[in-house]
């Protein structure tokens, strides 16, 4: 179709190449933030090799060199290197700018070893003994690091049980502990008296001795587990020649990169990218994975989805197929669908005005006196958080059902009336069938909107940490009104909140491509869906 | 028979499914709908008035008491009575307790008054002493039941005239918690004695040492009244004529007087505010005045009170900056003294009352009036906020002119709130403007380029990628604009610059380039391949303007941009600006104007641009005077969604920003939106506080603006939508 008319207008060329700019510049910016998200998302998982420096002064470091620069206001144009040197126990800086004009000499040390750990950050150095308390395991570095791998995955076999421990019996019997204290604390409420109370105090009493003991004797063989846990450490030896001895049972991971081929460093950063995927934070959420925010995630979407794919449709089949057409509808219409255009922010303030503090505090009052003034409902949690997103959400269901219930013909709801059947078994059979992928893709839109959805959630339920998640083998097993994390609020938080901002930057960098990848991913999958409705049904639009 | 009542209960079910969905549907929109209830309902508190009711009055003993004070659960009250006598009365009028402060052969008492919020009782002797008594009111609980027992202390006496002479206008104050003492009096020969008693307690041996000092300032003009704040540092007096004085204790043997002139009618009561920074001045013909020093002169901030008559009493609450005055015919007002609202008036309960105390809580005003003490209670639960107080510029207490400031809490106890809105929302607008004023231009040229100039085939990749784009969420955009690009923009803020010059000349000459090329060879291309050779142009641009912006600050900004801004222009460049916002809320609101404008333009009907390039015209000429007119109204809409968007973006703005809540439209600084503002704030506020429910406010506002904002785009595209129809 494009007419290269002839050059009798000039301008008209050049506005036009500069049209074609503008969108080149959209396309550009689109690609360089993904390609932004997805080099430093990646980077996080990817293992750089370790430098040993010699600077001029005769002063040694190891570390990982992250990013070079030109020194800002230096006359000679002299370059910098920012190193991460780890090490936080003995230096207590994550990074140094070093000047490259210091270097004296720089190598790759083939026996540098990173050190992942459990506190403190990562340790860069060389193994120099394996000890248990005064008993040497294992002298010099080949000794150790061949005696360090069974002795590891043993300590690692350890961990799993003091895990299981914490979560299983300790749990529990606190848990237990709880629930009497509370049960104690109905019976004070309570209007009984006599004798009947005395036995049901009497009765708590004993319950309650025993689940202490259960307790304390749990607590002894944590605490035995985990002595036995520290007994053996590791010696290292730092670049300036520092010691330092690590439990082994602290080490998450002994890497060293210098020595891995193309094939090891892809492994090691798919196993990072596992433990990211499936492990728990460490060190107030700046290392280890992010498993409970991605559970969080994913259950307040699910239970949304829950929530709001019942009544959205509902509402949307009320307005295309029961309701008469008229100003009511059409009114209703844009009010349903500029709903969607409303700041999430205030659905987050009428969600804490009326779900936490309306609803939630009637239920405390009502149900969980026992617990007062500690709140039970009365607080944010993840219920109130995915009714907020539902609310949030619902328009986005009714409008996609709407056009799904549009795009089905009229002769499909004909025929069938005609055959004798009544509006509600053309409906259920034939009609929401048809609609089916539409009123799908909507859900799916809302699930990937509710899942990128961070300010409400901030009023209504979410935490930086929450010790449990909120499905566990406790009664009743799902605990709505549980604070959850959640994916992009720990981007939020561990990227603006955190201490050490320059440290977890590839870790929010990491969680922050996760998030998106989750997002398009659902997104792409609502579109696809939707062109395939489209293509089978053909164009139609709606109001 | 069978299929008949078969078909009975196939229509009862087809009838019950209709209520019922009927009745699904319209409680989900009636939900939808009910948020805005609900958002109106925790706002509608804010503006109400004050609940004012009269309770049982509490009859005493004796003649009517200049000076009183009740408890906190209005249970006692305390007079002293004309004569010195101290007498606690229960509610029930049992008197429970009574001393007298003219003790037996010695001088009678002249005048007599209640320190405000002290709980103290204070009177002056003919022979030029002052008497302080602290009244306390010790709680005790018993099966439950709280028991209040009232305690006299100690009756304080300090000569504050050796000559011992009767006194004129005195003011009295007793620190509870030091036992320091303040008094100030004027004496015969009309100077101002000033006496300090300060206790200290020796951390060696536990003793109590007191030391008393005596200052003396130079005389002055007959006072009326005089009040003095709790630590003794500032001493405000009225003299006749409406002639203000103030005295600054704080610092030196000889204290700086000032005064000031409060108009011809006569100062007839002093009192302080909450936080003692702010004196209210009571005149002779029913006028209330707020005063505090501004730019270290007394000013009159605001007249907040007109009662018909002299003011007689002035009780201000020791919980907010509300204050209540009567006049001498038993009218009576409350009033909010920082937003100047009146929130309640009428008849007082004790029309010919001398004075009015508040409740420690503040809920409650005592009147005392002959034979008995009457009580208002008072439920005013908002006095900060009013419509001004909220929008308009207020004079906050130490400012120096009215401002527009936010800032909801302090570190003290007695801090004046400062609420208004319009920085937030000047702050809001401040991000949308910026955010459209790149996103307008990118999405709607773009988006025209795609639906005029490109293959359906390049159309089906182009848009789904835009599409994609709706979906980042914005706490991702905020994290990368926050932490990835703000920092690269300050160095780089010249090369950015630089490129809104350098990047149409790529594109220029990307088209330049691209027609150079041999036409069969472009023939085989989809029509608008091009853009990805202008792509290619224009990252090559982007990468030399920023690679030359240290060049060129080097060349022309003594090498650092935001330095040179600073030292040249005086501007303060924050990293996280308005042009950090801008570019990320841009990819925020960029996808949604492109989307709907590239709607607008394809569904163009095909015929009219057709009938343009038929007669003649250039493809230029069809999409500017012929698709460009039609898809208008699509457009405009387009960027009204877009608005909306931007408006309400909150997790951009509370990252990309420094959340400073200043008005400035400078492209350097940071600002807070109202979105951003709720974000951070309402999880420390108290449910019900005035702090909550502004920020629900804030929160109905900006429900209010998107929904208005997308009702026209709405009907603007419904409208257009007919028009194309009928084409």
């Amino acid at each position: 179709m494009r007419v290269g008319s002839s050059s009798r207008d000039a301008i008209g060329h050049v506005m036009t190449w500069l049209c074609g700019g503008t969108l080149a510049l959209d396309l550009l910016l689109i690609t360089g933030l993904a390609a932004v998200l997805a080099v430093n998302g990646a980077s996080h998982f990817w293992p750089r090799p370790l430098v040993e420096l010699r600077l001029a002064g005769g002063a040694k470091l190891l570390g990982a060199v992250v990013e070079r620069e030109a020194i800002p206001d230096d006359p000679n144009g002299g370059y910098r290197i920012r190193v991460h040197v780890g090490n936080r126990d003995l230096g207590g800086q994550d990074f140094r700018w070093i000047d490259e004009r210091e270097i004296a000499s720089r190598g790759e040390p083939a026996d540098a070893v990173a050190l992942e750990r459990l506190e403190w950050g990562a340790f860069y150095g060389r193994m120099v003994a394996l000890r248990r308390a005064e008993t040497v395991l294992a002298q010099g570095q080949d000794a150790a690091r061949a005696a360090f791998e069974p002795l590891h995955e043993a300590k690692r076999a350890e961990l799993a049980a003091i895990e299981e421990l914490e979560r299983g019996e300790i749990a529990r019997s606190s848990a237990e502990i709880e629930r009497l204290r509370l049960a104690a604390r109905r019976l004070e409420l309570s209007e009984s008296s006599g004798a009947e109370r005395a036995a049901s105090e009497a009765d708590l009493a004993g319950r309650s001795a025993a689940a202490n003991a259960a307790y304390e004797r749990a607590a002894a063989r944590l605490s035995a587990l985990r002595e036995s846990f520290l007994a053996e450490t590791v010696e290292l030896e730092a670049a300036d020649g520092t010691r330092k001895e690590i439990p082994v049972g602290h080490v998450v991971r002994v890497v060293r990169p210098n020595e891995l081929g193309m094939a090891g460093r892809f492994a090691l950063a798919f196993s990072r990218a596992a433990e990211f995927v499936s492990g728990v934070p460490r060190e107030s959420n700046t290392e280890g994975g992010i498993f409970p925010a991605i559970f969080g995630t994913v259950l307040m979407v699910f239970l949304m989805a829950i929530v709001v794919a019942p009544f959205g449709v509902l509402a949307a089949i009320y307005l295309r197929e029961y309701a008469k057409e008229g100003l009511l509808v059409r009114g209703v219409r844009i009010a349903v669908n500029n709903l969607a255009g409303v700041p999430s922010i205030v659905f987050g303030v009428f969600g804490l005005g009326f779900f936490v503090y309306g609803v939630g505090g009637s239920i405390d009052r009502l149900l969980f006196a026992e617990a007062l003034p500690a709140p039970t409902f009365g607080t944010g949690g993840i219920l109130w958080a995915s009714l907020t997103l539902a609310l949030l959400t619902v328009p986005v269901v009714i409008v996609a059902s709407e056009e799904g219930l549009a795009a089905v013909p009229n002769a499909m709801r004909e025929g069938s009336l005609a055959l004798g059947a009544t509006r509600l078994e053309t409906l259920v059979r034939v009609v929401v069938p048809a609609a089916a992928p539409g009123i799908l893709t909507g859900v799916i839109l809302a699930m990937a909107r509710a899942a990128g959805e961070v300010a409400p959630l901030m009023i209504v339920g979410m935490v930086k940490l929450a010790p449990a998640l909120p499905v566990d083998g406790a009664f009743p097993f799902v605990h709505l009104e549980r604070k959850f994390m959640h994916l992009g609020f720990h981007v939020y938080d561990v990227g603006f909140q955190s201490p050490n901002v320059e440290a977890v930057k590839p870790l929010v960098f990491a969680t922050a491509l996760l998030l998106v990848l989750v997002v398009v991913a659902t997104n792409l999958a609502a579109i696809l869906l939707r062109n395939r409705l489209r293509s089978r049904l053909g164009p139609r639009s709606i109001g | 028979m069978e299929s008949n009542r078969s078909a009975r209960r196939r229509r009862l079910a087809d009838r019950v499914a209709t209520a019922g969905v009927a009745a699904g549907g319209l409680a989900v929109i009636a939900s939808i709908l009910g948020i805005l209830a609900f958002l109106l309902i925790e706002v509608w508190p804010l503006l109400r008035a004050a609940q004012v009711e009269a309770l049982p009055a509490i009859p005493i003993e004796g003649s009517a008491a200049a000076a009183l004070t009740i408890d906190e659960h209005l249970t006692h009250v305390a007079t002293l009575d004309p004569g010195g006598a101290v007498r606690v009365h229960a509610r029930d009028g049992a008197l429970v307790f009574e001393r007298s402060l003219a003790r037996d052969g010695e001088a009678p008492i002249v005048r007599t008054a209640a320190p405000p919020g002290d709980s103290t009782l204070a009177a002056t002797t003919a022979d030029g002493r002052i008497r302080v008594v602290p009244v306390a009111w010790r709680a005790s609980f018993h099966d439950g039941v709280r028991e209040i027992a009232p305690h006299l202390g100690d009756t304080i006496t300090l000569d504050m005239d050796p000559g011992g002479r009767p006194m004129g206008a005195f003011a009295a104050r007793l620190d509870p918690e030091t036992g320091d003492v303040f008094a100030a009096a004027q004496l015969a020969n009309g100077a101002l004695a000033i006496v300090r008693r300060a206790r200290e307690t020796s951390f060696v041996t536990g003793e109590v040492s007191e030391t008393t000092t005596r200052t003396m300032l130079a005389p002055a003009p007959k006072l009326t009244a005089l009040v003095a704040d709790r630590a003794g540092r500032r001493l405000y007096g009225a003299a006749q004529e409406g002639h203000l004085l103030s005295w600054d204790l704080r610092a030196s043997e000889t204290p700086a007087t000032a005064t000031a002139d409060a108009g011809d009618s006569p100062i007839t009561t002093l009192a302080l505010l909450l936080g003692e920074r702010s004196l209210l001045v009571g005149q002779a013909d029913g006028r209330t005045s707020v005063w505090f020093e501004a730019g270290g002169v007394l000013t009159r901030v605001r007249e907040v009170a007109q009662l018909p008559d002299a003011v007689r009493a002035i009780a201000a609450s020791p919980r907010s900056r509300v204050f209540l005055a009567q006049d001498a015919s038993g009218n009576a007002g409350l009033y909010a003294a920082t937003s100047g609202r009146e929130l309640w008036s009428g008849a007082s309960p004790s029309p010919a009352a001398l004075a009015a105390a508040f409740s420690p809580r503040g809920d409650a005003v005592a009147f005392s009036g002959a034979g008995e003490v009457a009580i208002l209670g008072i439920d005013a639960p908002h006095p900060e906020a009013s419509f001004a107080s909220l929008f308009l510029p207020v004079w906050y207490e130490g400012h120096p002119k009215p401002d527009l400031v936010w800032q909801s809490s302090g570190g003290t106890d007695d801090f004046e709130p400062k609420l208004s809105l319009t920085p937030l929302l000047a702050g809001t607008l401040k991000g949308t403007f910026y955010s459209l004023a790149l996103a307008v231009p990118l999405a709607v040229l773009g988006a025209m380029y795609t639906s005029q100039f490109m293959h359906p085939r390049l159309q089906r990749f182009v848009k789904p990628s835009v599409e994609l784009m709706a979906s980042l969420p914005s706490v991702v955009l905020g994290f990368l604009a926050g932490l990835w690009l703000a920092p690269r923009v300050e160095t780089a803020f010249t090369g950015l610059v630089l490129c809104a010059l350098v990047l149409p000349l790529c594109a220029v000459t990307g088209g330049i380039s691209w027609s150079l090329l041999p036409a069969r060879w472009r023939a085989r291309r989809a029509a608008g391949s091009e853009v990805f050779w202008y792509a290619i142009l224009i990252g090559g641009g982007l990468w030399l303007s920023v690679a030359a912006s240290p060049w060129i600050d080097t060349a022309l900004f003594a090498g650092s941009f935001p330095q040179w801004l600073h030292d040249a222009a005086g501007l303060r460049y924050d990293q996280r600006n308005a042009v950090v916002v801008g570019i990320a809320m841009g990819f925020a609101v960029i996808p949604i104007i492109f989307a709907i404008s590239e709607d607008a333009f394809s569904n163009v009907p095909q015929h009219l641009a057709a009938g343009s390039l038929a007669l003649g015209a250039s493809r230029w000429q069809t999409v500017t005077r012929v698709v460009l007119p039609t898809a208008s109204p699509g457009i405009f809409s387009a960027v009204m969604v877009g608005f909306g968007r931007a408006v309400g973006e909150t997790m951009i703005v509370l990252m990309a920003t420094g959340n400073t809540p200043i008005l400035d439209w400078s492209p350097f600084n940071g600002f807070r939106t109202l979105s951003a503002n709720v974000a951070v704030e309402i999880p420390e506020a108290p449910a019900g506080a005035t702090l909550y429910r502004t920020l629900f406010l804030a929160a109905l506002l900006l429900f209010a603006l998107t929904f208005v904002v997308n009702t026209l785009a709405e009907l603007v595209r419904q409208r257009l939508r007919r028009r194309f129809a009928r084409l």
